[in-house]
């Protein structure tokens, strides 16, 4: 394992609603390791809960409407703020905005058009013709990547004591290339012309150091760690590798073309942990491990009937077993069953709860479990 | 000659299954110089080799591309065979509109699902995304269609799904077409909970279920 920045050598952020905010740092490290110092950690929020906690209907707006909301950089501040007033945060559970304009801002930032949702942005497709991908040149001065400056300055003015600012949702690769191309489309492409998917995804990685340097810079000169949408925080580089778009691919496919983006865009990081968006993804396990800049997972098991977590215990001890530290998602319906049937270690919990005592009363429970 | 068409018939669906257009073109084409009764071509070959890429989905041996690139090369057979069913009036198997519902911009689900059904012998209509609830009613009552087939992938828009359904029987015409639902976050209890007829996990079940839907 590489060597990780200490606390002690970069001072946090205060935030007044969690006074714990070192001690949860130093689990979150430990869990790294596959350590514990008195418990594992846990955050109370579920997976994407950050889509519903701070919205607003928007369902019935236009097109453009939409497109304003989004582009609201005080209100979206504004909201998240209202999200967090008068909660104190328990455990390893930390406030922390950062920018969204959608997983698909990435492609968007060489020129994708996005299209808004209610919670969610898709990238419209728009390499039709090869040639097309001539465009497909890095624009710092485009409105996405203004606009997540834009968004990123305003919560650096208010954040002050309250929460962590954090970069956006950062997709390069295979995601970039199915933003750009169109999932479907791409599917063809690999048995059509995999010499421009590997074009493609060459162009989708070659500035991400760049990007990523960009917004960590301008967080870190405002004293900010290095944290994204998981809101996991880290004293150097964080970063959440994924590849939704292999859940589609065979592993054949996976290796020869995601496999060579994903070395690329760990290497420099201090923090990497893989988001495994579902049983699909997970098929890739054996490949997403080869890579030893993948310091720990975040399982996703999907929802409807694949959200309860009993179903993926087998899996969640594969992945234990394989020393990787793991993020696991699950209702509090079934945190007893799960703790009954797992040891504790490398495992980091999230679960939604609503009742503050009842986030304290899982911590002891949790202090019991070690 | 049975053998003769057999070794054809086994041919064309060799070439479906690996996704080879040009020998499935190749194929086709050898099997109506053979004189194999264009029917026969479509119901003995190209329709049962879908059947087995469908199953090779579902035991995790083919993914979604093999999918697509399977399909391609059927229809690629069956742009062949139509103008010489025509005047056979040999009708498809079914007509089915799909689309996602309301509030949801997610198609790939949808789309997969349309490409493996016209590979089962349906006709698709394509209603798009973030199809409003009037819509789907207004293309039961116009498009002659027997199913409907609605895509959800967000829990926030989910509830459209039974908002449809209930517009539907609103509008008097729900026995008019059979309602199939699918989804990320769609369970088999929900769409009994909602009034739909059938609920399908993945594009090739949904086909399955298509099929069965439309035999009722």
């Amino acid at each position: 394992m590489e060597k990780r920045e200490t606390q002690q050598e970069i001072t946090a952020p205060e935030i007044e609603a969690m006074p714990q905010f070192e001690m949860a740092m130093k689990r979150v490290y430990a869990w790294y390791e596959n350590e514990i110092i008195d418990r594992p950690p846990i955050r109370f929020m579920a997976h994407n809960a950050f889509l519903d906690a701070a919205t607003e209907d928007i369902a019935h707006f236009s097109r453009n409407q939409k497109k304003s909301w989004w582009f609201d950089s005080e209100l979206q501040v504004d909201l998240f703020l209202k999200s967090i007033e008068g909660r104190r945060f328990h455990g390893e559970t930390f406030p922390v905005y950062f920018p969204n304009l959608g997983p698909d801002v990435y492609a968007a930032f060489y020129g994708a058009e996005l299209e808004f949702g209610q919670v969610t942005s898709y990238s419209i497709p728009f390499v039709g013709q090869w040639d097309d991908a001539d465009q497909l040149i890095l624009d710092v001065e485009n409105e996405y990547f203004k606009k997540i400056e834009d968004l990123t300055m305003h919560a650096l003015e208010r954040c002050e004591g309250k929460f962590l600012v954090g970069y956006t949702d950062l997709h390069p690769g295979l995601d970039c290339v199915a933003a750009w191309r169109d999932p479907l489309q791409l599917c063809y492409d690999l048995y059509d012309y995999p010499d421009q998917v590997q074009r493609l995804a060459d162009l989708a990685i070659t500035d991400f150091e760049f990007i990523y340097n960009h917004f960590d810079t301008l967080l870190k000169k405002h004293g900010q760690l290095s944290v994204s949408w998981m809101g996991i925080p880290s004293y150097g580089r964080m970063h959440i590798p994924s590849c939704d778009f292999s859940a589609l691919i065979s592993e054949r496919f996976f290796e020869d073309f995601g496999l060579p983006i994903l070395q690329s865009e760990t290497k420099s990081m201090s923090h990497n942990i893989f988001h495994v968006d579902g049983s699909g993804v997970a098929k890739h396990l054996d490949v997403i491990l080869s890579v030893p800049e993948v310091h720990a997972l975040q399982w996703v098991q999907g929802v409807g009937d694949n959200y309860p977590i009993m179903q993926w215990v087998p899996l969640i001890k594969d992945m234990q077993a394989r020393g990787m530290p793991v993020i696991v998602d699950l209702s509090i319906d079934d945190l007893n069953d799960f703790i009954a049937e797992m040891d504790p270690e490398g495992l980091f919990l999230w679960v939604a709860i609503e009742d503050e005592q009842e986030e304290l009363d899982i911590i002891n429970r949790l202090k019991k479990w070690v | 000659m049975a053998a003769a068409e057999g070794t054809h018939l086994e041919q064309i669906s060799r070439a479906v299954v690996e996704g080879d257009r040009e020998a499935t073109i190749s194929g086709v084409q050898a099997a109506l110089e053979a004189n194999i009764d264009p029917h026969t071509i479509l119901q003995g070959a190209l329709i049962p080799a879908m059947s087995d890429v469908g199953r090779l989905f579902e035991q995790g041996e083919y993914f979604v591309p093999e999918m697509l690139i399977a399909a391609r090369a059927m229809k690629s057979g069956l742009e062949l065979l139509k103008p010489l069913m025509i005047g056979a009036d040999i009708k498809p198997r079914g007509r089915i509109a799909l689309g996602t519902v309301q509030g949801d911009l997610h198609d790939i689900g949808k789309n997969l699902v349309g490409i493996m059904l016209e590979g089962a012998g349906f006709e698709v209509y394509d209603m798009g995304t973030d199809v409003p609830v009037d819509r789907v009613v207004e293309v039961i009552k116009t498009e002659q269609v027997d199913l409907i087939g609605l895509s959800a992938l967000l829990t926030t828009t989910m509830p459209m799904m039974e908002s449809t359904i209930q517009s539907i029987s609103e509008a008097g015409i729900r026995d008019q077409v059979k309602v199939m639902i699918g989804g990320a976050p769609i369970t088999q209890e929900y769409a009994d909970k909602i009034g739909a007829d059938g609920f399908a996990p993945d594009a090739s079940q949904a086909t399955r279920l298509a099929v069965e839907l439309i035999s009722k």
